[in-house]
């Protein structure tokens, strides 16, 4: 099998490095073989315009139909229309990242919560495998 | 018995002794470098400093009061080491050259938080 | 004044309060006929407690981490004049009664119990004091049966204020699910778990 996220303008990046991690963008142009141009657009994801090297970010499964070097209106507009940012939100990739996130904010006690709820769920499980079984 | 038997509570965090503090040429055997687990850059240093760290051996003669056959150096970080999270520990003796290598146990005490 | 400055001729406190409420300016007309003795100034530092870290408020679930008691949850109620810090189990919940713990053995989480309700007003650092040991005509057996572990003994005012205590703190804590299992539970660090990351 092929690759099926390119490098290409309009693909939506994950920056995974830098001031800026954890936030999506736009590549708006390809500078050369190690950076890219990238916007957010920064009303929407808060990355400003900027060159970054292809080490920095992670290609998604989404895409946005812009022109080359749009302008950031432009790229706005495109992401209203294509809804981008709540299919990036709904992707499972943005699920974990949440999840992850949530779950290093738990404080002892909750992290207990959890425990304790894990605890049931394998319970109802197991036990739902045993009348299965039986 | 089975009160030793029931659920261990780990209440520190495994470290490597990687060497001595040193230059190019010389040694320096007073302050030894430690790597704690999980530890991966300058800024997660900073929970460990302070924290009392144990340098722990096994003995053929019981010693102590208990007659215990472990016997315990314990030690302190000092301060951080370059930036991939490797700190300086002094140790009330320093340790053996054949403890590089070795683990130790970086306690969470004394506490921060 | 003359506490720091010692000036002969000057009377002792109560004649001098006397003479210098009755004659304002001038000095005292009789010398003491006695030496009177007056304390040297003395440059010895007085140790203030330590302070107890913010996170620490009346309630706070804290975790201990040293001692016979490590890895077990308690309640904090209030920090000491000697700057130690008075936790108790609940005794009824996981066996740590009140107690003394410093607070470098301590971690403090951001759970709080409302324990406003509790008074622990009589619980002061004299309550912890050993009572003395009867001293001499310690009989030979005794000496040597010293060794064998003898129960301890808990004294009756301790236990009252322990039941008293756990109960008003009991009444909160059966009020949070979950909150009870909690705290008999023991904290430990896990494969991957890392405390520097963690949040308490």
């Amino acid at each position: 099998m092929g690759f099926s996220r390119y490098v290409e303008v309009g693909r939506v990046v994950f920056i995974n490095h830098g001031p800026d991690a954890g936030k999506i963008a736009t590549v708006i142009d390809i500078v050369d073989q190690n950076k890219c141009l990238v916007d957010g657009p920064e009303e929407i994801t808060g990355v400003q315009r900027q060159v970054i090297s292809y080490k920095k970010v992670s290609l998604t499964d989404h895409k946005v139909n812009i022109q080359r070097n749009a302008r950031a209106k432009t790229l706005k507009a495109a992401w209203a229309e294509s809804d981008t940012l709540a299919k990036w939100e709904g992707s499972s990739w943005a699920k974990k990242l949440e999840a992850k996130k949530k779950r290093a904010s738990l404080s002892d006690f909750d992290r207990f919560k959890v425990m304790v709820a894990k605890k049931q769920k394998s319970r109802i499980i197991a036990q739902k495998i045993k009348e299965l079984r039986a | 018995m089975t009160k030793q038997n029931t659920q261990p509570t780990r209440l520190y965090v495994n470290g490597a002794i990687l060497g001595y503090k040193r230059g190019l040429r010389n040694q320096y055997n007073h302050t030894s470098l430690i790597k704690i687990k999980g530890v991966d850059s300058k800024e997660e240093v900073d929970f460990y400093l302070g924290k009392r760290v144990a340098y722990i051996t096994k003995v053929s003669t019981p010693g102590g009061k208990s007659g215990t056959k472990f016997r315990v150096n314990w030690g302190r970080v000092c301060r951080g080491h370059g930036s991939n999270g490797v700190v300086r520990c002094k140790f009330a003796r320093d340790l053996p050259p054949q403890s590089i290598g070795g683990r130790v146990r970086v306690m969470l005490y004394p506490s921060r938080v | 004044m003359t506490g720091r400055l010692r000036v002969l001729g000057v009377a002792g406190p109560k004649k001098a309060a006397k003479a210098s409420s009755s004659s304002p300016g001038k000095s005292a007309r009789y010398y003491p006929a006695d030496d009177v003795p007056r304390p040297k100034h003395s440059r010895a530092k007085k140790h203030n407690p330590p302070k107890v870290r913010p996170s620490f408020v009346p309630g706070t679930v804290c975790i201990l981490l040293s001692g016979r008691f490590r890895g077990r949850r308690a309640v904090f109620l209030k920090s000491l004049e000697s700057g130690l810090l008075l936790v108790t189990g609940p005794y009824k919940v996981n066996g740590v009664p009140l107690r003394r713990v410093n607070q470098a053995y301590v971690i403090a989480t951001s759970t709080r119990v409302d324990v406003s309700n509790v008074d622990a007003s009589s619980i002061d650092d004299s309550y912890f004091a050993r009572a003395a040991a009867p001293s001499g005509g310690a009989e030979e057996e005794e000496f040597f049966e010293k060794d064998a572990a003898k129960a301890a003994i808990v004294s009756d005012v301790r236990r009252a204020d322990q039941k008293r205590v756990d109960a008003a703190i009991l009444k909160v804590v059966d009020a949070t699910p979950l909150m009870k299992n909690y705290l008999g539970s023991k904290f430990s660090l896990n494969k991957y778990d890392k405390p520097h990351k963690m949040i308490f």
